[in-house]
């Protein structure tokens, strides 16, 4: 009995190890390149053992000095306007939305959430394309507005389904005596409902943030020289076929350190937020 | 619960539930008249840098199915989707059992879990890119050392595809292990227990109780994967441009060389058209049945 049960505990520990390198290794391994000299990273076979330096990073924040370098740091400047701001838009129209689908008879309710919910299925560039025109009329092509716009393609499908799951499991009970009490709807929303569901509204504005900030198509397309996010601007680190590896892996470093920061805080609302909506009917 | 009486009150307010849509409504039609006049597109000769567009039918469409780029684009498109279902959901599955093993270490492999999710695709492809470089890339290293021969990774056509669909597999087998795990997690405890004094084994109680249990959930990540890898651009983009010789060129990448490169705008929206109702038709089908699978819980 004793020797089936080390047995298991080392299988599993085997099982974490291996998870724990497919995981971790590729991370490791570019945040190691971010602190390396050119020499270094393409000496082969690879080093594990170098000098660091800190010159990669000097470069991509322009303080190099000798003006090499590029300006990364716009790049997430516009990643941090556009995402937050998308998450804050999607939040706003969201909550009663969610609201509604969760509370309210409605006849269009199952059809008009699944619509909402798939567009989140939809190719990106299918809405995209014809939105470049659109965009360059309305002379939206280029701003935080239009990003943040259709940004919302990303972040209110997924709002709107974590949260209606949320309010779903809020108890009719306290709602029906503040109802007693002569509260309308709205009301009840915001003084009843809305702030027991706050850790819901936290993990849904985390979870569409991390998606939002990931997000590649949108500013490949729709964000010129002022907007474009740090996706794109990782790209800037490559010309034809000259790849600055070092500057690549400090940008690298730099665009993955708010999805960390940010979960690292809020992590169990992340999960609670990616799983919750996926669970509640 | 006097369900029906209070369904009966807060209809009576029934002006508002459509009010709390409305600013979620706007945004979606916002979004839908772009859709529109995709479609529309879909059936002219439209280019970027010519004023004049024509009506042409469905000549987009037909050419498009002559045409043998498209058709290996498609085929590749599909088995894409599939392989990284069937590994992803086997592995993640296997992923979320590990995890659900009460052990000291669980917490922080819950933690390890998430990392990948916060990457950016885009950037995830271009780290694997990174260590998958045939000449001096720390892969081919690794596999030196317990005297594998080198692997051409992403520059072989034979091997370019298979690479792209590991890289994919990083990025997202961590979403389906983390929705299964809350899946497994609401197992109610007595229906284990209950199950365990009847005398049912292990595998008895994976096959009976787990599976059946997790059904739904598995449904809904199947949903997603499958919608998500029929429209998987980012990781490809970044990794290969769809090369060597069209060896991964995906439909939604096929689509976005036409649109942005060539500025054929008709024919890029056909593509998408295409792809938009192969991702629809799939997650119609399967939301369908996830529904179903709910309703019998």
């Amino acid at each position: 009995m004793a020797t089936k049960k080390t047995l298991q505990g080392v299988l599993l520990y085997l099982g974490y190890l291996v998870m724990f390198l497919f995981i971790v290794f590729p991370l490791y391994w570019i945040v190691t390149m971010s602190f390396k000299e050119f020499r270094d990273i393409i000496a082969y076979p690879p080093r594990f053992l170098f000098k660091p330096t800190l010159a990669n990073y000097r470069a991509i924040l322009g303080l190099a000095g000798d003006g090499a370098g590029f300006a990364f740091l716009g790049y997430l400047k516009n990643s941090i306007i556009v995402s937050s701001l998308s998450v804050a838009l999607s939040a706003l129209v969201s909550i009663p939305a969610a609201y509604a689908f969760a509370r309210f008879p409605m006849r269009l309710k199952d059809n008009l959430s699944f619509t909402i919910l798939s567009l989140r299925f939809a190719p990106e560039i299918l809405i995209i394309i014809p939105l470049y025109a659109v965009f360059s009329k309305l002379n939206l092509y280029d701003t935080y507005l239009g990003l943040i716009l259709v940004h919302q393609l990303i972040t209110l499908p997924l709002t709107i389904w974590i949260l209606r799951g949320f309010f779903a499991e809020v108890p009719v009970e306290i709602e029906e005596s503040a109802k007693v009490d002569g509260c309308g709807p709205w009301r009840i929303l915001t003084r009843i409902s809305l702030p027991v569901i706050l850790p819901g509204v936290a993990g849904a504005m985390i979870v569409s943030f991390v998606f939002s900030w990931n997000n590649l198509l949108f500013g490949l397309v729709l964000s010129g020289p002022k907007t474009q996010p740090v996706t794109v601007g990782i790209l800037q680190t490559m010309h034809f076929d000259q790849i600055n590896w070092g500057w690549m892996a400090a940008a690298i470093v730099f665009s993955i350190i708010p999805g960390i920061l940010v979960s690292g805080y809020f992590g169990k609302y992340l999960v609670k937020g990616l799983t919750e909506g996926a669970v509640k009917q | 619960m006097g369900g029906l009486a209070h369904k009966k009150r807060l209809s009576s307010l029934c002006a508002s539930p459509y009010l709390f849509v409305i600013p979620a409504l706007v945004l979606v039609i916002g979004i839908f008249v772009p859709f529109l006049s995709a479609v529309w597109t879909s059936f002219t000769d439209s280019k970027l840098y010519i004023a004049e567009t024509n009506f042409i039918g469905l000549k987009n469409y037909i050419d498009l199915f002559r045409s043998g780029q498209f058709q290996q684009s498609l085929k590749i498109t599909v088995f894409y989707s599939l392989l990284s279902l069937a590994v992803q959901l086997p592995l993640g599955l296997g992923v979320a059992f590990l995890l659900n093993i009460p052990s000291r270490m669980q917490r922080f492999m819950r933690v390890v879990l998430v990392l990948p999710l916060l990457i950016p695709p885009v950037v995830a492809g271009l780290i694997w890119r990174t260590m998958m470089h045939p000449t001096n890339g720390i892969l081919n290293h690794l596999l030196g050392l317990i005297r594998i021969a080198p692997l051409p990774w992403l520059s072989s056509p034979k091997t370019a595809l298979i690479s792209v669909v590991l890289i994919d597999t990083w990025v997202f087998t961590p979403f389906v292990a983390l929705l299964l795990l809350a899946g497994l997690q609401s197992i109610p405890a007595e229906l284990k227990e209950a199950a365990s004094i009847d005398g049912a084994g292990v595998l008895d109680r994976l096959l009976w109780i787990t599976i059946p249990w997790l059904t739904p959930h598995i449904l809904l990540v199947t949903i997603f994967r499958a919608a998500d890898s029929l429209k998987s651009f980012d990781i490809v983009y970044q990794a290969t441009r769809g090369g060597p010789l069209n060896a991964t060129r995906l439909l939604h990448i096929m689509a976005y060389e036409e649109a942005i490169r060539w500025a054929g705008f008709g024919k890029s929206m056909a593509i998408i058209m295409v792809l938009w109702i192969m991702c629809y038709a799939i997650t119609n089908i399967l939301v369908n049945r996830w529904k179903r699978a709910v309703e019998v819980m």
